[in-house]
């Protein structure tokens, strides 16, 4: 027993002695690796050897590779948890993912690196000449300097059954729907054909509700198409605050507004657009963009407005029944008084990745964002994770093109791309945001007339301009 | 040596707590807890106080401004900062003194129902009957459910499409088409979701009350020949009501901190409670003012609080 004992114990301090032996020869090879702190999301954290993988195929040194602290799925609050960590100066997350609908206030506030003096020239000039211009500049600062890298781009289209349509007598393929956009006039004729004649519970189902997403995305491209903007075109998007005209009481808007208020309550209104079909139900005024999708997916709706994570479900749904088309316009752009509004336009979604400036691995996390603008990292973001990279040039590369579901969708995504319009991101547009998305549901719920809505909001956004 | 001078003598010897009378040493006693809840309750609240005599600080890197005194409060209360706390409810004409009426009359609505109700539920659990235990259960079950889905059944019950309540609703001529962005709907939909959850809470502290309840003064009320009403008026009522005032002070002061039952059902937008711009200001970086708009929601709630407990003392 006690010979056993004994034997027992040598065994126990020889594994011992092995294993410490290994662990410390782990530890020596490890000692040379950087590890960058990346704080993403839970799609991120699941395919963190994925990436690293990848980034390193697209020229990241060996001895550097990233881990990923998972963050709040709800983006309002990952914007207040980062702006707490660089308030109290913490050296990490590195790397931080930022919604493209508030990078700016932390440039403004001088809370991120500037990565003009960062990045490598050429991962500046790729980044700047291939990205789609609108998810650029909201990563830039006013002087044109760059702040983050663009990661991924979120790009609204209109969904539709391609197969209900054309059994009503249009042909969306033979007109080419798909890069062509049509009126919106046009597009209120087919939904309200279609929709008799399949009997569909719905004809257009859209985000209408009091919320973020009415004010920086539906009613902006909406209130876009038609030639009107918040703040007198695109040149004063993100400022000067306090300086620049706000337009919300012009005609396109209103037109945009009595356009959306036909298309709920028909001709009955009184302040209906003559043409126009009634085509969506009065629920949008309380839908976000759950219960408009489910109506759609249900079979329930001809058509929808949704994001590309929507078109990818309906695709695999629908197959070959279903069509994507740019977002209609109101007026033609030569028929605009702003640069860069009228014709289609989609609402800038997405994400970028900035640098933290008390990052105690600084060379290296920029390493890693060198190779984040890279084409070998966009194609593994496109596969393997279903993020649409925000590469115009890679998008029109036949690599690209072949991508199961995405290549069909490609050139109606790239489309909407080139026509983003950003949300006017400043350091007031929460209580811009909320103000205008208020009076906007307000009028299309027919409780308020639409000149007087907005010339009350006219004010208040003048109000909320000088309140800084 | 005399008797007095001998307990001097030992007085003066003793240490120094020794020294100290009853209540002295009590006082004493009970500090280092007094410190430690003076901590954990009153420094926040001194603190947001602080921060809230601050300027907002949308641009520079800190949390807040400069020191701006009072300023905050008095844009406030003047009106100065209607458009960055939103939409008045109705035609109300400024946010915050429109909050302020949102949140009293959602609170005395609500708890008024929960304070008939919950009674109501604690006389009928009061009684000896085949099954109260499953009884129990059902009031009970809908104070177990969390908020949030406390919140999403009321929204899918009232989301066109989805829920029956709307069409329901509208049927019987009640609430418009889309009752979830109406403020007046909203505001109905929120203080039945706010009863439906809270009378079972009203109900358990009301029965326990009940319960305490003496009951040989019912064989004396019989024997007297007083009828049902007049025993629950003059011996249940009167001896249940202290409780019922600790039951109503805690319902009172939850009501009037409502947020998230708003939030997941309707939207702040909607139906814009005190703490709603509290948590929209700081949404928006403006932590100045969230302080301030907070410390005001506070003082109001204390004051509330007062009022009940000088009440409670009278009652008692």
């Amino acid at each position: 027993m006690a010979q056993s004992t004994r034997r027992r114990f040598i065994r126990t301090v020889g594994a011992t002695g092995a294993l410490s032996g290994l662990g410390g020869l782990t530890a020596s090879a490890q000692q040379g690796t950087t590890t960058i702190q990346w704080a993403g999301n839970p799609v991120d954290n699941q395919n963190v050897g994925a990436i690293n993988q990848a980034l390193h195929d697209a020229g990241l040194p060996d001895d550097i590779e990233i881990s990923v602290i998972v963050t709040s799925n709800i983006s309002d609050d990952v914007q207040q948890q980062y702006r707490q960590w660089l308030q109290a100066g913490r050296n990490q997350p590195d790397i931080l993912r930022m919604d493209s609908g508030w990078t700016i206030p932390f440039i403004a506030r001088g809370q991120i690196a500037n990565l003009s003096q960062e990045l490598s020239q050429s991962s500046l000039n790729r980044i700047e000449n291939n990205n789609f211009t609108a998810s650029v500049n909201t990563a830039s600062a006013p002087n044109g300097d760059l702040y983050a890298v663009p990661y991924f781009t979120d790009l609204p289209t209109i969904q539709y059954r391609r197969d209900w349509v054309t059994n009503a007598g249009f042909d969306p393929d033979g007109e080419n729907w798909a890069t062509e956009p049509i009126s919106w006039q046009r597009f209120s004729e087919v939904i309200n054909q279609t929709q008799q004649q399949q009997n569909t519970q719905y004809g257009y189902s859209w985000q209408a509700n009091a919320y973020e997403g009415l004010s920086c995305c539906t009613f902006n491209e909406l209130m876009t198409t038609w030639g009107g903007a918040y703040f007198g075109g695109r040149d004063n998007l993100f400022g000067p605050i306090g300086e620049r005209p706000i337009t919300v009481n012009e005609q396109p808007v209103i037109q945009a507004l009595r356009m959306g208020r036909t298309f709920i309550n028909g001709q009955n209104d009184q302040f209906s657009l003559q043409g126009y079909q009634q085509i969506s139900p009065q629920a949008v005024l309380q839908w976000t963009e759950g219960p408009s999708q489910s109506a759609f997916m249900n079979g329930n709706a001809v058509a929808m407005r949704w994001w590309p994570s929507g078109l990818y479900d309906a695709a695999q749904e629908y197959g070959n029944r279903l069509g994507v088309m740019p977002i209609p316009y109101g007026v033609r752009p030569n028929q605009a008084e702003y640069q860069g509004t009228g014709g289609t336009a989609a609402a800038l979604g997405g994400w970028h990745l900035a640098l933290n400036p008390n990052s105690q691995n600084r060379q290296a996390a920029v390493e890693v964002l060198n190779a984040v603008a890279k084409v070998p990292f966009r194609e593994f973001t496109f596969r393997q994770l279903g993020y649409l990279p925000p590469d115009n040039t890679y998008l029109q590369t036949q690599r690209a093109q072949q991508i199961d579901i995405w290549g069909d969708y490609l050139e109606t995504l790239r489309l909407a791309g080139e026509t983003a319009i950003p949300r006017p991101v400043t350091v007031v547009w929460p209580d811009e945001s909320s103000a205008i998305a208020d009076r906007v549901n307000a009028v299309l719920a027919q409780q308020q007339p639409p000149q007087q809505a907005m010339s009350a909001l006219q004010s208040t956004l003048q109000d909320i301009e000088g309140s800084v | 040596m005399s008797e007095y001078s001998v307990r001097r003598a030992i007085r003066y010897s003793a240490s120094w707590t020794e020294r100290l009378d009853e209540e002295q040493f009590a006082y004493l006693l009970i500090l280092p807890a007094f410190l430690l809840v003076g901590a954990m309750a009153f420094w926040p609240l001194v603190r947001t106080f602080e921060l809230s005599l601050h300027a907002d600080n949308l641009f520079g890197g800190g949390y807040v401004g400069e020191f701006v005194g009072v300023e905050n409060y008095v844009e406030l209360l003047t009106g100065e900062r209607d458009s960055i706390l939103g939409n008045p409810f109705l035609s109300l004409s400024q946010p915050f003194s429109s909050a302020i009426i949102v949140t009293l009359i959602f609170t005395v609505v609500s708890v008024g129902f929960e304070t008939i109700i919950g009674f109501g539920q604690a006389l009928v659990l009061d009684q000896d009957f085949r099954g109260r235990r499953w009884v129990r259960v059902a009031i009970i079950i809908p104070w177990a459910v969390p908020i949030a889905i406390q919140g999403m059944i009321f929204y899918l019950l009232f989301q066109p499409g989805i829920g029956f309540g709307t069409s329901l609703m509208q049927d019987l001529g009640v609430f418009t088409a889309t009752p979830l962005i109406n403020s007046v709907d909203s505001m109905i939909i929120l203080i039945v979701a706010d009863i439906w959850k809270a009378s079972a809470f009203m109900a358990l502290l009301i029965l326990a009350g009940l319960q305490s309840v003496d009951r040989t003064l019912y064989k004396v009320g019989r024997v007297s020949g007083a009828s049902r009403w007049q025993m629950f008026w003059m011996i249940t009522f009167p001896l249940v009501l202290p409780t019922l005032m600790v039951a109503m002070l805690f319902r009172t002061i939850q009501a009037m901190r409502v947020f998230g039952t708003v939030e997941t059902i309707t939207s702040c937008s909607t139906v814009p409670t005190l703490t709603c711009l509290v948590v929209d200001t700081f949404s928006s970086g403006r932590y100045g003012t969230s302080a301030a708009v907070a410390f005001i929601t506070a003082v109001i709630v204390g004051l509330v609080a007062t009022v009940y407990i000088v009440w409670f003392s009278d009652v008692s």
